[in-house]
């Protein structure tokens, strides 16, 4: 095979698999942002907190990082409760939630990476798991494992959340619970409980998130606010609450990353990202799946 | 078996504005009672009365489901709905970004109305054709005659006993009326609903109403135990229809 063309498929291959990373760290914000309008700019602080889960439980115990973060996910969702009954009580209710709310997930965010670097340090961390090394090969094409389980971790786990959302009660309940919160009370739902349960599958998803994050790259407290903008900006692109736009949406940005970075250099990458995510804003205001 | 409703003495109001002055409304069993009067005088604030949204501060609101007595001041809206009570608000309250089908599932959120749920999402399609064929249609971008089909839809698929219908006729055209009413009249019978419906549209109301009440300025100004009654009614004539 031509030696460009093999570079050209390789690029495009960890550029898919990249999305799928961009797609797990994404997801929460879909649900936060999309759906609940709660600008929560602390998520990338509550994935870098998955990461360290995944990295003490790796470290400690030996266990598999991305199966410690499931375990952990229900200390994920209980903390996003926590966190939205605060927000509630303080902002939301009272009707003043977008900039003094903006203000207390800054301030959460501080708190996050602070207590991050008190506890464990600013060194890099990282993880160790029989995925982390090896390749599949398809003709030239590379697949390295420590980007495809992640890939597919991922998948699963935007695609369980989407079930959950089209099939259940409560899930059809989050779906419409910021169109109109007091049509839902007038159907027997608390809109409050509902936020509450919606914000709290937000944070679940940092866990695992953040997991997936340590597998791919090695970790410090503050890398979360790499990933700030990029969150933001794969939401708005994929249409705020679409899971299927936003997966599209990460998988885009991932390819043309990785394309960047492989023909004009790393350095370059995240200019051209952004370049294009402003293009197709500027094209379809809504984002390509809004509805 | 039979539900019914019945408010006693209610008085109501936002903050320091006084809406209801001790208002008294009996919705028997199996009746169709109409609740008329002008803009602003109180007809949404008794329906949200009925269903938690605003605290009455004196009196009392009993519904009698099953033969069971429930006292709804003091009940959370969530409560008062899981009774089987349903409610059809004020400018229909639809999600617009959810399509029909959606909307109509989250009608059935109260436990009670979930193990039916197929059934009656097909009488809702059943009664409403239209709504089969725009199933997966946005609710926003549907008309204002459809989007009242929707939301009188949603209402049943909560397979209420007592229903309570704000104002059907709002927005829509004279012949779209005359339907919604009519459509309202049949889903009573075949529902074996009891319901209490708002309207400024006096005549088209009292065309299924069984009795009738004026609310005048937060107050009953008259009572009609028929329709006949509320048509022959001087204070009717005089006041409420300007004639
Ligand atoms: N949230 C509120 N806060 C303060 N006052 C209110 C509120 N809602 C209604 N009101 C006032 O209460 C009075 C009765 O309003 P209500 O909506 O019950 O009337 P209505 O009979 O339903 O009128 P319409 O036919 O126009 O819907 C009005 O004077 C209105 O301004
Ligand atoms: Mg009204």
């Amino acid at each position: 095979m031509d030696l460009s063309l093999g570079l050209f498929g390789n690029a495009i291959v960890s550029g898919l698999l990249l999305g799928g990373f961009y797609a797990a760290v994404t997801i929460g914000i879909s649900i936060s942002f999309g759906m609940l309008d709660i600008a929560n700019i602390a998520h990338p602080a509550f994935i870098v907190l998955g990461s360290y889960g995944a990295w003490y439980a790796n470290s400690r115990f030996g266990v598999d990082p991305l199966i410690a973060s499931v375990v952990l996910m229900p200390a994920f969702y209980l903390l996003g409760a926590g966190i939205y009954q605060l927000y509630y009580h303080a902002f939301e209710r009272r009707g003043d939630a977008s900039l003094r709310g903006l203000a207390f997930f800054f301030g959460l965010l501080f708190i996050t990476e602070v207590g991050l670097i008190l506890v464990f340090g600013v060194d890099y961390r990282l993880v160790r798991a029989p995925y982390i090394g090896p390749s599949l090969y398809l003709g030239a094409l590379e697949f390295p494992l420590r980007l495809l389980v992640p890939f597919l971790a991922s998948l699963a786990m935007v695609g369980l959340l989407w079930l959950y959302l089209s099939r259940s009660f409560t899930g059809r309940a989050i779906l419409a619970v910021a169109q109109d919160a007091e049509a839902l009370r007038i159907l027997g739902a608390d809109p409050v409980r509902i936020k509450r349960i919606a914000f709290a599958l937000s944070i679940a998803t940092t866990s695992l998130a953040g997991a997936i994050l340590i597998v791919i790259q090695p970790v410090e407290p503050s890398i979360g606010r790499d990933y700030i903008g990029r969150v933001f900006a794969i939401a708005v692109l994929g249409g705020l609450g679409s899971f299927a736009g936003t997966v599209v949406a990460a998988i885009l940005l991932g390819i043309m990353e990785s394309l960047t970075a492989t023909f004009y250099g790393p350095s370059w990458s995240p200019a051209i990202a952004f370049g294009f995510l402003l293009l197709a804003l500027a094209v379809k205001p809504s984002g390509m799946f809004g509805r | 078996m039979a539900s019914s409703l019945t408010l006693s003495g209610v008085t109501a109001g936002y903050g320091a504005v006084h809406v209801l002055e001790d208002v008294s409304i009996a919705v028997p069993a199996g009746a169709t009672v109409a609740l008329l009067g002008t803009n602003g005088n109180g007809k949404s604030t008794l329906m949200k009365c009925v269903m938690g949204l605003v605290r009455p501060s004196a009196g009392s609101i009993v519904a009698e489901i099953d033969g069971v007595r429930h006292e709804l001041v003091g009940r959370s809206t969530e409560a008062i709905v899981a009774l089987g009570i349903g409610f059809v608000p004020e400018g229909r309250r639809l999600f617009p970004k959810l399509t029909v089908t959606e909307n109509l599932m989250l009608g059935a959120f109260r436990a009670a109305a979930r193990p039916e749920i197929a059934r009656n999402l097909d009488f809702c399609f059943e009664t409403f054709p239209r709504l089969r064929e725009r199933a997966g249609q946005l609710a926003g971008s549907m008309s204002g005659g459809e989007q009242q089909m929707v939301a009188l839809a949603r209402a049943l698929m909560s397979a209420p006993r007592i229903l309570l219908i704000d104002e059907p006729s709002v927005g829509l055209a004279p012949v779209l009326v005359r339907r919604t009413i009519d459509k309202i009249r049949e889903l009573k019978d075949s529902r074996q609903l009891t319901v209490l419906m708002a309207e400024q549209n006096f005549t088209q109301a009292i065309r299924i109403a069984d009795q009738g009440y004026v609310i005048v300025h937060g107050r009953i100004a008259f009572e009609g135990a028929s329709a006949e009654a509320l048509n022959n009614n001087e204070l009717i004539r005089k006041f409420y229809l300007g004639m």
